[in-house]
């Protein structure tokens, strides 16, 4: 687990007091120590949430080679189709030989048989592309609104902006979708109904990601937003911020040098559940705009019962949420331990 | 979690499908399709959009794999020729072999291959790439399914022209097996080469990736001409999202949309709603066994009198389709039409079951499945109906891999589905044949047996015919099948596309004719 400790990071000022310059080393490396063992401890919940998914699929019924069998294969062709896809070994078996290929980048075949790696080889690209887009949408309107919401409290804005962030959170995607779709597309023709790729695997057009970002968007951007609000409330309420209010301080400073300061790491906390929300929402949202992700890899893998693809699924997707948590966590533990 | 994902997605479809129905009533200023006219004459040139129904985990190119995915079985369709086609009349008819002639035994089959077939590359098709080609898909796991009673031993070359097949048994009905999954590659294919593996189709792949593809005409085709310039072919993981992307402009052609997409497009007049008759059985099999409560024929026979069948074609496949005689193979041009027509009988229904000793006081599960869409529907709507004749059915919606894994074949009372319908015999030797590996009912009748041995054994048309009606007579009275109706098959298409298939099934797949206008 050694590789998975980062290099220490910079020191913030360059030319610190000498003091402070001596203790700099130990810290860093006690940053590097917390850091490692923050990423081994995600890992290691990847390795379980793996094998807990290996087990899931073998817990269903049926497998790999009777969702691919033809009918009329007989038990014998049933036998060889099972000993071609490796399932007439045992479960730890194929867990182990995956789990150990992984580090090699090696996501093992699909039931298929073509290479998992090659499977999702533009499928999660695009996913990334699709969550990356609706997160930092999300993260910069439901700041903007909940400091908006908060520099008013109790007046009409703060009330109007509150309800339709509840109100928003509780649409689902697929509603908010078929809205979209509805206006944006079949009534006024005025964005693609649906994403379709080119010779080089991304959609063909940047129109393509503007409903599906916005069906994502939406729901999240209510639940931040209320957050955001949430947070600054309570920091409104502590000492230094009053102070600063009885110092007559303009609201705007108030809100954005004194009280957001103290709101990052709650805010910082649910905007980093937000990841696996919008992950999962995407395979809800690529599906209903035909969006080449890996949501739509990952419905059909399942009915397939095809284990090394939906680990591989699995493996990026959570890659990619233990990335965020991992800097939300490292985030807050700065602005705390900065505060401490 | 999976069961929510799976309603919540199911939640999206319909709640789509009432969206687009809003969305099309209310559309306005639509430019009229024009009726096609006989003399129209075929347009070189255009590309055609076309969408297919796939899913992004399932891709596959090998030709001789499994194909779970409408989209690349039509991308291998459009680049690789099978030895035969699906036909109206004859339901076979030749591509790769311009003929074929049985033994007098009719055991052994000589396929002429046609004159100046040639591979995308230029180098000519020779018995040795066919019999190289059937061997790699009899070797399949799939391969004995595909090619039943073939060994690999028996597909050989004679001369560099003519490929012989020799069946174990008598089958004169050999050249059917060939249609559907026999697309030629060159001798020596290597498995990793499949992506690019030239073919010999009427369309060459310009490029394919994860799961969408461009193929360009093949100017030197040999069994005819070619129109388009180019297809474009796009998958889609729902109907719905296809539907949309027609409804939109982003596609012309959404094959295989169904009957939800049909009533939606019907309201928009620069739409073709195209529909393929038999394409889809879904029939309910009732065990025949010993020790199932259907048993005795007698309420086999009622359970087929209680289905109001005009019902069913209304309401399961929204008016998309048509009513059927409990006699599998609808589309061949041997169906028994003079088989009277059976309709719903209460009375008559209720008799037979006092008479065989029927326990109405039983519930009886009727398991199904949401695989295609109505099946589901079917079951239910089936449910109703015998409850008016007193007999107490309740619906079991099991999950896809369940139903395969536990239900199918041995279940007692359950709802099946089958794609290719255009020949009896077929359903005969997969289904109903005691033998059969996928004898869905159990059934075995000496009678039936016998008839279907002496379809496949006779040469001689006319006495083929007599024993081809003979063994429908025999399935209509007592096989395990209440077929109610038949599913249309149903693609969605812009104004300006023509020639586009009229076929059920795979024959969905025959773009080579498609001109725009």
């Amino acid at each position: 687990m050694a590789a998975l400790s980062r290099p220490a990071p910079l020191p913030r000022r360059a030319a610190p007091l000498p003091r402070r310059a001596a203790a700099w080393p130990r810290r860093a490396a006690a940053l590097a120590v917390e850091v490692a063992g923050a990423a081994a401890r995600r890992a290691l919940l990847l390795v379980v949430l793996l094998a807990v998914v290996f087990a899931a699929v073998e817990a269903l019924p049926g497998d790999a080679a009777t969702a691919a069998a033809e009918r009329g294969e007989s038990a014998a062709d049933l036998a060889a189709r099972r000993h071609l896809l490796g399932l007439d070994r045992p479960l730890w078996e194929r867990f182990l030989e995956w789990m150990t290929a992984l580090p090699t980048g090696d996501l093992g075949t699909s039931a298929q048989g073509r290479q998992v790696t090659e499977l999702l080889a533009d499928p999660f690209p695009n996913t990334l592309l699709l969550g990356a887009s609706a997160f930092v949408l999300t993260v910069v309107l439901s700041l903007a609104l909940g400091c908006w919401a908060a520099a008013r409290p109790g007046r009409l804005t703060d009330r109007l902006i509150g309800h339709a962030a509840t109100a928003s959170f509780a649409v689902p995607e697929f509603v908010v979708s078929v809205l979209l779709l509805l206006v944006l597309s079949l009534w006024t023709g005025w964005l693609p109904a649906v994403t379709v790729t080119g010779a080089d695997g991304a959609p063909a057009s940047w129109a393509m990601l503007i409903m599906p970002v916005v069906a994502l968007v939406i729901p999240q951007t209510g639940w931040n937003t209320r957050i955001v609000r949430g947070a600054l409330a309570d920091q409104t309420a502590t000492p230094h911020v009053e102070a600063a209010v009885l110092d007559g301080l303009p609201t705007r400073q108030v809100l954005l040098r004194h009280a957001l300061p103290g709101a990052v790491p709650a805010i910082a906390t649910g905007i980093a559940t937000s990841t696996g929300m919008l992950l999962g929402g995407a395979v809800v949202v690529e599906t209903l705009f035909n969006y080449p992700g890996v949501g739509t890899v990952l419905a059909g893998a399942v009915a397939a019962r095809d284990t090394p693809l939906i680990a591989g699924v699995v493996i990026c997707a959570g890659a990619a949420i233990s990335l965020v948590l991992l800097a939300a966590d490292l985030l807050r533990a700065r602005v705390v331990g900065a505060r401490a | 979690m999976k069961m929510n994902r799976r309603q919540v997605l199911w939640a999206g479809g319909a709640m789509g499908a009432t969206a687009l129905l809003a969305a099309c009533t209310s559309g306005s200023g639509d430019t009229a399709a024009e009726p096609a006219s006989a003399d129209d004459k075929p347009k070189r040139g255009g590309t055609l959009r076309v969408g297919a129904l796939g899913r992004a985990g399932a891709i596959t190119r090998d030709p001789h794999g499994s194909q779970a995915n409408e989209s690349d079985y039509l991308v291998i369709a459009l680049v690789h020729d099978t030895l035969t086609v699906p036909g109206a009349k004859p339901n076979t008819l030749p591509r790769l072999a311009a003929s074929w002639e049985p033994s007098a035994d009719l055991t052994t089959w000589k396929f002429k291959l046609a004159k100046g077939a040639a591979f995308h590359d230029g180098s000519p098709v020779t018995a040795d790439d066919v019999v190289w080609s059937l061997r790699r898909l009899r070797n399949t796991p799939s391969g004995a399914s595909r090619l039943p009673g073939i060994k690999p031993e028996n597909i050989k070359a004679e001369g560099a022209d003519t490929v012989v097949l020799v069946s174990d048994h008598p089958n004169a009905e050999l050249p059917l097996l060939t249609r559907l999954t026999t697309f030629v590659l060159k001798k020596d294919t290597a498995d990793d080469a499949l992506d690019k593996a030239p073919g010999t189709g009427p369309f060459k792949l310009d490029w394919y990736r994860g799961g969408n593809a461009r193929l360009v005409r093949n100017d030197s085709w040999y069994a005819g001409t070619v129109h388009l310039d180019a297809i474009e072919v796009t998958m889609f993981e729902t109907p719905q999202a296809m539907a949309n992307a027609l409804l939109a402009g982003q596609i012309d052609v959404a094959s295989n949309a169904g009957a939800v997409a049909a009533r939606t497009a019907e309201a928009r007049r620069d739409i073709q709603v195209l529909r393929r008759p038999d394409d889809m059985a879904m029939p309910i099999v009732m065990r025949t066994a010993a020790g199932s409560p259907f048993a005795d024929p007698r309420v086999r026979e009622a359970m087929r009198l209680v289905v109001d069948r005009d019902a069913m074609v209304k309401q399961v496949l929204s008016g998309y389709g048509t009513v059927a005689n409990d006699i599998l193979g609808t589309g061949d041009p041997h169906y028994a039409k003079d088989v009277p027509q059976r309709r719903r009988d209460l009375e008559k229904a209720k008799k037979l079951l006092t008479e065989a000793g029927f326990d109405l006081s039983r519930t009886y599960d009727l398991v199904t499945t949401e695989d295609i869409p109505g099946l589901a529907e079917s079951a239910t709507l089936f449910a109703n109906q015998a409850r008016e004749a007193g007999v107490k059915v309740q619906v079991v919606k099991q999950e896809s891999g369940a139903f395969w894994d536990k239900t199918w074949k041995t279940g007692d009372f359950y709802t099946t589905y089958w794609g290719t319908n255009d020949s009896v015999v077929f359903f005969a030797s997969k289904t109903m044949v005691s033998q059969a590996a996928t004898n869905e009912a159990g059934w075995a009748d000496k009678d039936f047996d016998a008839a279907y041995l002496k379809v496949i054994g006779t040469a001689d048309e006319t006495a083929r015919a007599a024993a081809l009606k003979e063994l429908q007579r025999i399935e209509f009275d007592r096989s395990g099948y209440l077929l109610w109706g038949m599913a249309d098959g149903i693609d969605l298409a812009t104004a300006k596309v023509r020639g586009l298939p009229k076929l059920p099934g795979y024959g969905r797949v025959q773009l080579e004719n498609v001109w725009l206008r």
